[in-house]
């Protein structure tokens, strides 16, 4: 991703500059709205052309011959809809944000585009650059569309609403915890290793470490250069889906919650970077440093470097969200067919795993400001989210799509990027799922046809040799990964924290970046020993003074004036 | 002089072709170098694209003065300063050594051999070449397989800050200095015969011919080459350390480029960008005409 760096920034100055002196007057030219028939998903009685940006991914699994801008699910919209999906730009990771930040920038914005993040969407909203959906949402979103936005209590809609107005088509992020850890099964039999003897897949912290010290001294893979464990240099996420490869699994242990803002015993807001906990859980990875256990070579392997030592059998346990089976860890049993995961995670000293709530919100679709018809947007809500989740007969009416389900293929494909699913959807998917799985429930009761295809998928799998490794990714995430959420979730295990502010300040505008720069910056210090522990309490002073403070008093006040329960 | 002169007195009209050859280059120029000059302007604004160059409020000198009491901008001036002039002095004494070197060599064939292989690398992008690097250098590599070989500890290169300005400026000056010799080995080649066949008549040793002969007479030159790049002492080179660097080294190695970058662009705060880029420019064109200025007092020759 690195790699791209230098051409677009190159390329980002000429066109900021060269936007600036033609004054960003580089406004589409908008045409009439085009008539429609009446409903959710009324059709347009000419073709429309929409154009967008893509969020994409390196490997989305497409057949041969289909692309981002002509794959099943545009096609499906073209039929369905009659809207022909054209691609502005299409972009990979944090190229795709750079890519939305030059749109901006040079007023060429496309007619829809997925938005990552709050602050992008709020200056889009400051500087009015997008179409109010209020009256597209109330007049077009389905009955189902809304119930599953209602599940949220309002909390995923508010966060895309401003003065009252409904500005974006927010993605919904159901609550999903813990970060797991991914470990190599088979290499856990073959060094003998008797782990978790309770069977309830939490490990204590001392557990972790026995695992990555078998592993370092046994290399069970036969690689002759393992690795006990390995993180990404920045550490800790703020989110669930961004936990891959970070020790989040072990900051969850020690109760700290880096990069989220959270009140104390004492009720003040906190930074979780600056805490006790957060001390600890670095002094714990500075003694797996010293010792070896953890990665010599931390703080320059990348996150490529990390999944090339998985697929290479150096590595035997992978940090990250329950669903990194499906993208990542696929690749692994790709390269290495006999390797078996199981799915843990990382509990306290009293078997609590501590975890926090996710933002209600994740990812946004916007429309731009005087695009035709922004209804359409609403359309492909409806489409994609209660047409194809709601279908009953999927493999007849559209069997490309049903095949795109078989095989895998990213839902980045659907030019509607972000998720939309019911506050319960992950545990009642998989209660369906299992539940066919038992032979509880027939598979004419599983809800959804992506259920329906993960059961498929299964069962493969079970069956033996026939299987695809898509069939083992889902039956690890599932059965692993899900399950693992599950059961914590039936025993009361989980300890749930509520981050208080997920906005941005004045000050967070202006110091963030440079205190971003402290935090990292000190932490890879103290756990590759550059800086001594204690240095911890000095980072903390200097962070307060260094804008801090400032960001703590604003988030108190901006807390006050909303009511004082934040979120 | 007088023949000139005389052409000149038909005008422009036999000359319009070659005039005419002249404007693409020029209409590229005006492009997109001149005409983004205005975005200087941003510099001195809270520059919010929607609202566009004219419409953007203007704060004056707000972001220099918030450019200076960031917490780490001395650290990033002071890393950019010592890696800048690290490549400057090492590289253009490399590239001289290396021209005066490579003009000894008599076989016609070994001297072009050994000069593609060394302008090789100049042609590679730091993309590819980091990857390279990290390879050479990382705790499997074969640079550390050979420290332990003879007994040494394993180092970490690129994540360690003893090392990684070394490795930066080591790194770019084997990637350039072949290329930047081309200019010196001209140079040398502009040098009259006749004075290095008086001089060996008289005694001298290669030696002293070099010392006496061959630099003076490329004294111009180095000056000149010396003089402009004073212009980039401001930037280290972003494509180099922004492939290398990791947050193990930001203390020695993150520099004005790649802190703006992850300021700026990242966090899409143009104007401050903007300031930096400009002061970065400022101090360049003041380093050089000094540098003119000098070179006039102390050598008596103007380098442009």
């Amino acid at each position: 991703m690195r790699a791209y760096g230098a051409g677009w920034r190159i390329m980002g100055l000429v066109c900021i500059l060269a936007a600036g002196v033609a004054g960003c007057g580089g406004n589409r030219k908008n045409q009439e709205p085009i008539a429609a028939e009446e409903g959710g998903m009324g059709s347009y009685q000419e073709v429309l052309e929409c154009s967008f940006g893509r969020r994409t991914l390196a490997n989305p699994k497409f057949p041969d011959g289909d692309t981002y801008e002509d794959n099943a699910y545009t096609r499906y919209v073209l039929e369905k809809l009659n809207v022909r999906v054209i691609d502005d730009f299409e972009a990979n990771g944090e190229d795709y944000d750079r890519q939305v930040s030059l749109a901006i920038a040079s007023g060429e914005l496309p007619d829809a585009l997925f938005i990552g993040s709050k602050d992008i969407l709020d200056e889009l909203v400051e500087n009015d650059l997008v179409e109010d959906l209020t009256q597209a949402y109330e007049d077009y979103a389905s009955e189902y569309m809304k119930e599953v936005y209602d599940s949220y209590d309002g909390r995923c809609l508010d966060t895309a609403t401003y003065n009252g107005r409904l500005m974006a088509i927010p993605g919904t992020n159901l609550d999903s915890a813990p970060c797991v850890a991914y470990v190599r099964q088979d290499w856990l039999e073959k060094a003998g290793l008797i782990v978790d003897e309770d069977g309830d897949h939490c490990l204590t912290i001392e557990e972790l470490e026995r695992i990555g010290r078998t592993f370092l001294e046994k290399d069970p893979g036969g690689s002759g250069n393992p690795v006990g464990m390995a993180f990404v240099p920045y550490l800790t996420a703020d989110d669930y889906g961004g936990s891959g490869y970070t020790m989040n699994a072990v900051t969850s242990a020690f109760g700290a919650y880096p990069k989220l803002w959270i009140r104390d015993e004492d009720g003040n807001v906190v930074y979780g970077s600056t805490t006790p906990q957060m001390k600890a859980s670095l002094g714990k990875l500075a003694e797996w440093f010293e010792e070896g256990v953890l990665d010599p070579q931390f703080g320059t392997r990348t996150w490529d470097d990390i999944t090339a030592l998985l697929t290479n059998n150096q590595l035997g346990i992978a940090f990250g969200p329950w669903h990194i089976p499906d993208w990542l860890l696929n690749n692994v049993k790709g390269m290495n067919p006999e390797a078996e995961f199981a799915a843990f995670t990382v509990c306290d000293g009293e078997g609590r795993v501590n975890v926090a709530h996710s933002n209600a919100g994740n990812g946004y679709m916007v429309v731009r400001k005087g695009y035709s018809n922004p209804e359409v947007i609403v359309k492909m809500l409806n489409l994609f989210f209660d047409d194809l989740v709601n279908h009953s007969g999927l493999e007849q009416e559209a069997p490309e799509i049903a095949a795109y389900m078989s095989l895998g293929v990213d839902n980045s494909a659907r030019p509607f990027q972000v998720e939309v699913n019911a506050y319960t959807s992950l545990l009642d998917d998989y209660a369906d799922i299992k539940g066919c799985m038992n032979g509880e429930i027939t598979m004419e009761e599983v809800r959804t046809a992506e259920s329906k295809s993960i059961v498929e998928s299964i069962r493969r799998y079970l069956k033996g040799p026939k299987a695809e490794v898509s069939d083992w990714s889902r039956y690890t995430s599932r059965m692993g990964g899900i399950e693992l959420i599950e059961s914590l979730t039936k025993k009361g295990q989980f300890r749930w924290e509520t981050p208080v502010f997920r906005g941005t300040t004045k000050t967070m505008k202006k110091s963030g970046a440079s205190l971003g720069k402290m935090e990292e910056e000190t932490f890879v210090g103290i756990v590759t020993g550059s800086v001594p522990l204690d240095r911890f309490d000095g980072f903390v002073a200097d962070w307060k003074a260094q804008g801090g403070e400032k960001i703590t008093a604003e988030i108190e006040e901006a807390l006050a004036a909303e009511g004082g329960n934040g979120r | 002089m007088g023949k000139g002169s005389a052409r000149n007195g038909n005008g422009i009209g036999t000359q319009a072709m070659f005039h005419l050859m002249m404007l693409p280059g020029m209409v590229f120029v005006a492009v997109f170098c001149y005409v983004p000059m205005v975005g200087i302007i941003m510099a001195f604004q809270d520059f919010v694209p929607a609202k566009g160059l004219l419409g953007s409020e203007f704060v004056g000198l707000e972001h220099f003065q918030y450019m200076f009491q960031l917490p780490d901008i001395g650290q990033v001036f002071t890393n950019t300063l010592v890696i800048a002039v690290g490549k400057i002095v090492l590289g253009t004494l490399m590239a001289i050594a290396f021209a005066i070197l490579l003009n000894e060599i008599r076989v016609k064939f070994l001297k072009k051999a050994v000069q593609t292989i060394v302008y090789l690398p100049h042609f590679l992008s730091w993309v590819v070449l980091a990857a390279v690097v990290v390879n050479m250098v990382n705790l499997d590599g074969p640079v550390n397989q050979m420290l332990t070989a003879i007994g040494l500890e394993k180092i970490n290169f690129l994540g360690s800050n003893t090392w990684f300005r070394p490795m930066v400026i080591a790194t770019d000056v084997w990637k350039e200095f072949g290329y930047n010799s081309i200019v010196y080995l001209a140079a040398i080649t502009a040098i009259d015969p006749g004075l290095h066949e008086a001089a060996a008549i008289d005694g001298a040793t290669w030696r002293q011919r070099v010392w006496h002969i061959t630099l003076p007479g490329m004294l111009p030159i180095i000056l000149l080459m010396a003089a402009m790049s004073l212009t980039s002492i401001l930037s280290a080179g972003f494509d180099q350390i922004y492939n290398l660097y990791s947050p193990m080294v930001y203390k020695t190695g993150d520099v004005l480029d790649t802190y703006v970058y992850r300021m700026g662009l990242i966090g899409r705060q143009y104007s401050f960008s903007t300031a930096v880029g400009l002061l970065r420019s400022v101090v360049g064109l003041i380093l050089m005409v000094t540098a003119n200025e000098l070179s006039k007092r102390f050598t008596e020759r103007k380098i442009f």
